[in-house]
């Protein structure tokens, strides 16, 4: 099978003016050439199959949104090659655009003071939707989702939750062959997260549309997605299945336990200075042990190990010396866990 | 064939949809012209009661009211927000929505903000036409000048983009958009026509005037509709005028827009 989007050793820089603090400061900057150049991304490259849910992920500002600029045509390379449904994206921005759709989770395509069904209406216009087809998919998405009672609707006046989940159906709604969804549950409360991942599957799953999608909640990755990219700084430093990364860190356990017998009464930032205190008292006791990490999680304090490095049984005896343990639980490792220890580059 | 053509036309449906949700906008707006053409009313009166002579540089009291008057009725209609728009789409990062679409950016932006002239032509320029003919009982002619004026008025609404368009492209490279958008619209007042009637420029200024692109956009179709001393030949040299500044202004402006594309860094995220 060819892959339907092809990135060959991208790279992406941007010129960005140094600026001088204060008044004199800004005066000097508009006569300042003094440039320096940032590498948002670094020689990246990747090639995703039709079909796939691919996760896109990496902290804030390390450059996956400008990927995804670059693959959907808005930004040019500044090295390397892209190819998306066998076109370069930047040179055929709007015929790239006829076969793709895009949800930017801050942003909308929505027309703002019009009512939604006007949107869906224009959106067939322009994107030239056969009426039988337009018909099938507006039929689709009433059975996925209560859709109907938002039709008449101005955008402006929707929820951001009902925004979202109207946007990514206009995404879809010229059937494009890759949907780009980058940060679509941003804002969203759970139960509406929820509503979007299952939709996201079920169009993936009807339309054998490929989804690249980028997020901070793992929930989202768990939920969709088999294969997961990680960058940061510009830089790959995954590619590969989730299945195979929770293996890597097969050794890896969590340990959650609580301190008080009644953890609601206990505020957060008491919690916090036990999760302190914790973590100094294991670092002062075993100092080789690099995997070792104390974090607050709700009203639990997480300790993660990797079993191979120190049993877990002798630390939470260790533990249990000092402190009186009320609660404890035993977990595998979250992929929330494997990818911020991807992200700190505690392990490699 | 019929399919490309509704790509635009809904576009230009969408601009007129648009505009038609802001009924209290439509409202304000006009109480805001009433309250402009009173001022001018007592701004001409004055000037031209100071003067020994009924006629000032070769217009009436009368002459420069039915000018002014249509003047503004003019200028709001095809008043866009095509430079705030861009400039606004580029401070936030939403251009990104924009260049998406399976058109060309012009394109896009030229349909949906005709579409929004095009209301203003039916609840704002054509009412003030009429009221302005009864009140003078026959102030301009109603003959092949109206259609003339129509066919300049629609240039004159393309053209006016154009320049509006070119001036956003400048808010892609600065990213403020209020010192460019007053000292365009201040400019264009100005240099148009719209605000002060040409025949009162001094002489050298007017020469200049009519070499700028600014007066075939209120001035030339505001000629065409008032003046009946005019040829068939004049008038079709200005519209020739005007057609060859629309060629200009647009090739210009895509030409500019190009470049600025290779340059574009799109916020946010």
């Amino acid at each position: 099978m060819e892959p339907i989007i092809t990135l060959k050793n991208v790279s992406k820089e941007f010129k960005v003016l140094n600026r001088h603090e204060g008044l004199k400061g800004s005066v000097k900057d508009l006569f300042s050439r003094d440039y320096k150049i940032i590498k948002a991304v670094n020689d990246i490259s990747m090639e995703i199959m039709p079909g796939e849910i691919c996760g896109y992920l990496g902290p804030n500002g390390a450059g996956k949104s400008t990927t995804i600029k670059m693959m959907t045509g808005v930004l040019e390379p500044t090295a390397g090659e892209i190819i998306v449904n066998g076109r370069v994206p930047y040179k055929n921005r709007t015929e790239n655009a006829q076969n793709i759709g895009v949800v930017f989770g801050q942003r909308s395509q929505l027309w703002w003071s019009l009512p939604l069904i006007e949107s869906f209406k224009l959106l067939k216009d322009i994107y030239q939707i056969e009426d039988k087809q337009y018909k099938d998919m507006m039929e689709l998405y009433e059975s996925l989702v209560d859709i109907k009672s938002l039709y008449s609707k101005p955008v402006r006046q929707m929820s951001l939750g009902q925004r979202t989940l109207s946007d990514i159906l206009a995404a879809f709604l010229h059937n494009p062959g890759v949907v780009f969804l980058d940060e679509p549950t941003i804002g969203l409360d759970v139960s509406m997260k929820s509503k979007i991942r299952d939709l996201i599957k079920a169009l993936n799953h009807e339309k054998n549309t490929t989804v690249i999608l980028t997020t901070h909640d793992m929930g989202d990755v768990d939920a969709l997605c088999k294969r997961i990219v990680i960058i940061d700084k510009g830089v790959m430093l995954y590619d590969n299945s989730i299945e195979n990364l929770k293996s890597f860190f097969g050794a890896y356990r969590t340990m959650r336990l609580r301190f008080t017998k009644d953890a609601s009464e206990l505020t957060e930032e008491a919690l916090k200075k036990q999760a302190e205190e914790l973590s100094a008292n294991l670092l002062q006791k075993y100092p080789q042990v690099k995997s070792l990490s104390v974090s607050v999680d709700e009203d639990w304090i997480d300790v993660l190990l990797n079993e191979d490095e120190i049993p877990l049984m002798k630390v939470m005896h260790h533990i249990q010396e000092t402190k009186r343990i009320y609660d404890v639980q035993l977990k595998e490792i979250s992929t929330e866990s494997v990818i911020k220890k991807i992200y700190d580059k505690d392990i490699k | 064939m019929k399919k490309k053509i509704w790509k635009y036309l809904s576009l230009l449906r969408v601009g007129v949809l648009e505009e038609m949700q802001f009924r209290l906008g439509a409202a304000v707006r006009l109480f805001g012209n009433i309250i402009y053409l009173i001022i001018i009313y007592f701004l001409w009166k004055a000037i031209f009661d100071s003067s020994p002579t009924e006629v000032v540089n070769g217009m009436t009291f009368t002459d420069t009211m039915i000018y002014l008057v249509l003047a503004s009725a003019l200028f709001s209609t095809m008043e866009m927000y095509v430079t705030w728009q861009m400039g606004r789409s580029v401070q936030s990062g939403n251009i990104v929505m924009d260049l998406l679409r399976p058109m060309g950016y012009t394109t896009y932006n030229l349909f949906v903000f005709s579409g929004n002239t095009l209301v203003s032509v039916f609840v704002n320029l054509i009412p003030t036409m009429i009221i302005v003919y009864l009140i003078t009982s026959g102030g301009f002619a109603l003959s092949w000048n109206l259609l003339f004026f129509m066919a300049a008025v629609f240039m004159g609404t393309i053209l006016n983009f154009f320049i509006n368009f070119f001036v956003g492209i400048i808010c892609f490279y600065t990213e403020s958009i209020w010192g460019i958008n007053i000292m365009k619209e201040v400019v264009v007042m100005l240099l148009s026509g719209a605000s002060i009637p040409l025949a009162f420029f001094p002489e050298t200024l007017q020469r200049i005037v009519y070499y700028l692109p600014f007066q075939a956009i209120y001035n030339t179709p505001l000629t065409l509709l008032i003046d009946n001393h005019l040829s068939t030949t004049e008038r079709l040299s200005m519209l020739g005028i005007q057609l060859f500044w629309l060629v200009i202004v647009g090739a210009v402006s895509q030409v500019f827009l190009r470049v600025s594309m290779k340059r574009i860094t799109v916020n946010g995220g």
